[in-house]
């Protein structure tokens, strides 16, 4: 029914919207983890993050699995350092 | 009419008020708020002034669309010659006075000279009255609100105060209204002080027309629901700005006992969920629906039952982090003290942080501190040491002359581990890893500061499309972008927009969590103008409001280059270049700056800026900004 | 179908938008002090409790109106007052047991709630859902359902206290 009117940059954002995912910190991929999960370890490269929900279907990184980053990144910083 | 709000001259020496209208020339110029503020510092503060002195000018104002139906429009600006660097002091506060002062009649604020004996300011209906205030010296802030509103008998006034560490002089003691709403950094508080002005109260009644208002509260639906539908303010609403922490500590982007690391492993006390556990929910700032300003009582301890609001990410540092504590009792109540003493909650961890590592190094011993155990992780001694700091005893009174000052008394190398940029301590970020950000803290007009220049959403690892499309308006941008915050290539650029970013919010008296800070999808350059004719009838382009903070942040330059700044202040602590990061994700760990391609960047910043190779503007961009005839005093 | 506002204390922030959106929806301004809605605040002891008019059934207002002025829109069920019946005399401020009957003193009346003739800015915008504006028929369920949130909130803190200390 209303004319066609260009879409405001307020509204066009909002559509653009995503829910439901967090990125991972070290690879930066997308993740989508199960509804209320603690733990999530990224697919990708295998860091291991705790959640937090901030939101019903909203996940956020609380902080990492200390020892097993801590691991992971001491075993890439020596494969590194090996090359 | 937003627009007939006055200009008021207030001489403490004299006890004279006077009042003006403000030119709609100065607002196509300036706006208002902080750019209004850089003009009038520029041309009100006498050139070498002592910041402390009688010579110094407090300046007080409401942004733009302060108040008007332009979401989070709560602002209100402080400036003056700061006490703490002797450059540009300058800090902005939410809460509810901003707004009221507007309702009162007055958008700007200049205060002048010093009262024989403490004062405070009663704005209502168009009105400015001195009045002795012997009877609230000594109170804290948040007394001290309060004795106001039950001394002129009306619960709906608003008052910005300083509590004790303003009255002392501190160099970082801030002026705060509410609970906890603080203008934080620059030591606005000490220059009340010096004032002998311990505080504004307001209360107004009068309208602020809105020039479409059908279309305007459409409008601002529109512009609250992106801002409250981006992941980041969902995340505010529940945790405040304590949320920031996930992300900086789990990367290792943090600073930590002063600068020896960049994450705190295994602190889950002071994580934000755990904290949030104290909390009973959020409260928000005028017509703000993000509201991320958490409100807790305290449990335990000498302050039990004690309504508090906050803490911020920035308190996560001042008393976790950077002092090497890890309980939250230590933060929240720390949080509580530097809200009634009115000290900025950053400045005091960072003093704090500094000295401990001094205490570590043997540089100071418990012969200078007498008996305080300053070791890192003694959550005894900082909460002692923010009372000898806001009292100005023992070794508080060394540190609360800010950094550069505490430096030169204490001598040896304690210069060496200040983590400082123009005499302004850091945030508790390490910026090793992030060249961008780095670049920030070492331009930005008011020292060592995130809240001017940084490109918050270079961490995010956007696409380059994205950041072409933000960055790359209103003012075309070709040159280089990159997704990788570990680049030193573009990042001058996004230093640069961020710049005209910030300072247009704070023109405008809007929140910078409603722009692009930390959130890359948040209203900007493109909103802005629609906001403004809706709320105003003023007309700009988006254009027209990069030249405007522009001209203000080259206002902000002027008066620094005035007052003594040169290109070696442009420049990061030698740490930052010398020691590598120890911790973190793969990405940023053993980082350090590269003192050459850090060199560079400064340049091309300059060079984007068109000033000088030594950091001075050209007088073509001057000619261009139409400043080249400042001070002009036309205000 | 009736709506009506519901407030919700334990939900309000504290920002005081309600008020904004209400004075410039009836005033065209922005003026906190004229608007049909307050956010009464104890700031420093963390108390907030928004009042508006509760279009009561059996209003004081309405009852005590000499004038008879003040009547329910059939539409929208708002109590209004009817501006060229009303003598100014103000008592319907003091019979109302909320406070909610404000006074406007640039247009010289009374002034109070009219749920902007069935689309209530104060709801419109408050997205906290401190206020609400829901039909009567909702009512019932709307507090059931709170009561019972509360309710299960205990009982999984009453569970996992016993369960930590078996």
């Amino acid at each position: 029914m209303s004319k066609t009117k260009e879409e405001s940059t307020a509204k066009k954002t909002v559509r653009g919207r995503t829910s439901g995912q967090f990125r991972c910190l070290n690879c930066f991929e997308r993740l989508t983890p199960p509804p209320g999960a603690k733990i999530f370890t990224c697919p990708n490269c295998g860091y291991a993050w705790r959640l937090s929900w901030f939101g019903p279907g909203e996940p956020r990184i609380r902080g990492p699995v200390w020892d097993v980053n801590e691991a992971q990144t001491q075993k890439s910083m020596a494969e590194k350092g090996g090359n | 009419m937003a627009l007939s709000r006055k200009i008021a001259y207030i001489d403490l020496t004299n006890r004279r008020v006077r009042t003006a209208p403000i030119p709609l020339e100065m607002r196509r110029r300036y706006l208002g708020g902080r750019g209004l503020d850089m003009y009038l510092l520029y041309n009100h503060v006498k050139p070498g002034a002592d910041p402390l002195g009688p010579d110094n000018v407090a300046l007080v104002s409401a942004g733009l669309l302060t108040g008007t139906l332009a979401s989070a429009s709560a602002r209100v600006h402080i400036a003056g010659k700061s006490p703490l660097t002797g450059l540009v002091g300058s800090a902005n506060m939410g809460g509810f006075f901003g707004p009221e002062m507007r309702l009162a009649g007055f958008d700007h604020l200049v205060i002048t000279g010093k009262a024989d004996g403490p004062v405070y300011l009663w704005i209502h209906d168009g009105e400015i009255e001195i009045r002795d205030a012997s009877h609230l010296w000594g109170h804290d802030a948040h007394q001290t609100q309060t004795l106001v509103r039950d001394e002129l008998g009306d619960d709906d006034i608003q008052v910005m105060t300083i509590g004790v560490a303003g009255e002392n002089l501190v160099r970082f003691a801030c002026v705060m209204t509410s609970l906890k709403n603080a203008a934080g950094r620059t030591g606005m508080g000490a220059l009340f002080g010096s004032k002998n002005l311990k505080a504004i109260a307001a209360r107004g009644r009068m309208d602020i027309k809105i020039a479409f208002p059908e279309e305007a509260l459409d409008y601002n639906k529109e512009i609250i629901t992106q801002v409250t539908s981006a992941k980041v303010s969902k995340t505010m609403q529940k945790l405040g700005t304590l949320f920031i922490w996930g992300t900086t500590n789990s990367t290792g982007l943090v600073r930590v006992r002063n600068f020896q690391s960049n994450q705190i492993p295994h602190a889950d006390d002071i994580e934000p969920e755990s904290i949030e556990e104290e909390m009973i929910g959020t409260a928000g700032c005028f017509g703000c629906q993000v509201h991320c300003r958490g409100r807790y009582f305290i449990k335990k301890g000498p302050y039990t039952g004690a309504y508090v609001e906050g803490p911020e990410y920035t308190s996560l540092g001042a008393f976790g982090a950077e002092v090497g504590c890890t309980t939250k009792q230590t933060v929240l109540v720390g949080n509580h003290l530097v809200n009634t003493y009115g000290l900025d909650t950053l400045e005091t961890g960072s003093m704090i942080a500094w000295a401990m590592e001094l205490f570590e190094k043997g540089i100071l011993t418990t012969k200078d501190t007498d008996g305080l155990d300053l070791r890192f992780g003694n959550d005894e001694a900082v909460i002692e040491a923010v009372h000898q700091i806001a009292q100005r005893r023992g070794i508080g009174d060394i540190l609360a002359e800010g950094p550069l000052k505490a430096a030169e008394k204490i001598g040896k190398d304690a210069i060496k581990y200040l983590i400082h940029v123009k005499g302004m301590s850091n945030l508790h970020s390490d910026e090793r890893p992030t060249p961008a950000l780095a670049l920030n803290i070492a331009t930005a007009s008011r020292g060592s500061d995130h809240l001017r220049s940084r490109p918050a959403i270079d961490l995010y690892h956007l696409p380059e499309k994205v950041l072409r499309k933000i960055f790359g308006n209103p003012v075309p941008y070709d040159g280089p972008l990159t997704s990788d915050y570990r680049d030193y290539e573009g990042k001058p650029w996004e230093v640069l927009w961020q710049e005209m970013c910030y300072e247009t919010v704070d023109c405008l008296g809007i929140c910078k969590y409603h722009t692009v800070f930390l959130g890359p999808n948040m209203p900007n350059f493109s909103e802005w103008p629609k906001l403004i004719y809706l709320n105003t009838g003023l007309e700009f382009t988006p254009k027209d409001l990069w030249d405007i903070a522009d001209r203000a942040y080259t206002m902000e330059r002027l008066f620094n280059l005035r007052e003594g700044l040169t290109k070696e202040m442009d420049w990061l602590p030698d740490r930052y270049f010398d020691e590598k990061t120890d911790r973190g994700l793969p990405v940023v760990r053993g980082k350090s700056i590269d003192r050459d391609k850090f060199r560079k960047m400064v340049d091309e910043y300059y060079k984007l800026h068109e000033w000088d190779e030594n950091g001075q503007p050209t007088e073509k961009k001057l000619k261009a900004l139409g400043l080249e005839n400042e001070p002009t005093h036309k205000l | 179908m009736s709506k009506i506002l519901v407030i919700d204390p334990e939900k309000c922030t504290g920002c005081r938008l309600c008020e904004q959106v209400c004075s410039v929806k009836h005033e065209r301004v922005v003026n906190p002090y004229r608007a049909r809605i307050k956010v009464v605040k104890w700031e420093m002891e963390g108390k907030i409790l928004p009042v508006v008019c509760q279009q009561c059934e059996d209003a004081p207002c309405a009852a005590a109106c000499p004038g008879h002025a003040i009547a329910r829109n059939p539409e929208t069920g708002a109590l209004e007052v009817n501006y060229t019946l009303c003598i100014g005399c103000r008592t319907c401020m003091n019979v109302c047991p909320f406070g909610a009957m404000g006074f406007d003193w640039v247009e010289n009346r009374v002034i109070k709630c009219d749920l902007c003739g069935g689309d209530p800015q104060c709801a419109r915008f408050c997205e906290t859902g401190a206020i609400l504006y829901v039909d009567k028929s909702e009512l019932s369920s709307l507090k059931q359902k709170k009561g019972a949130e509360s309710l299960m909130d205990l009982m999984t803190k009453v569970t996992a206290a016993i369960t930590q200390a078996g």
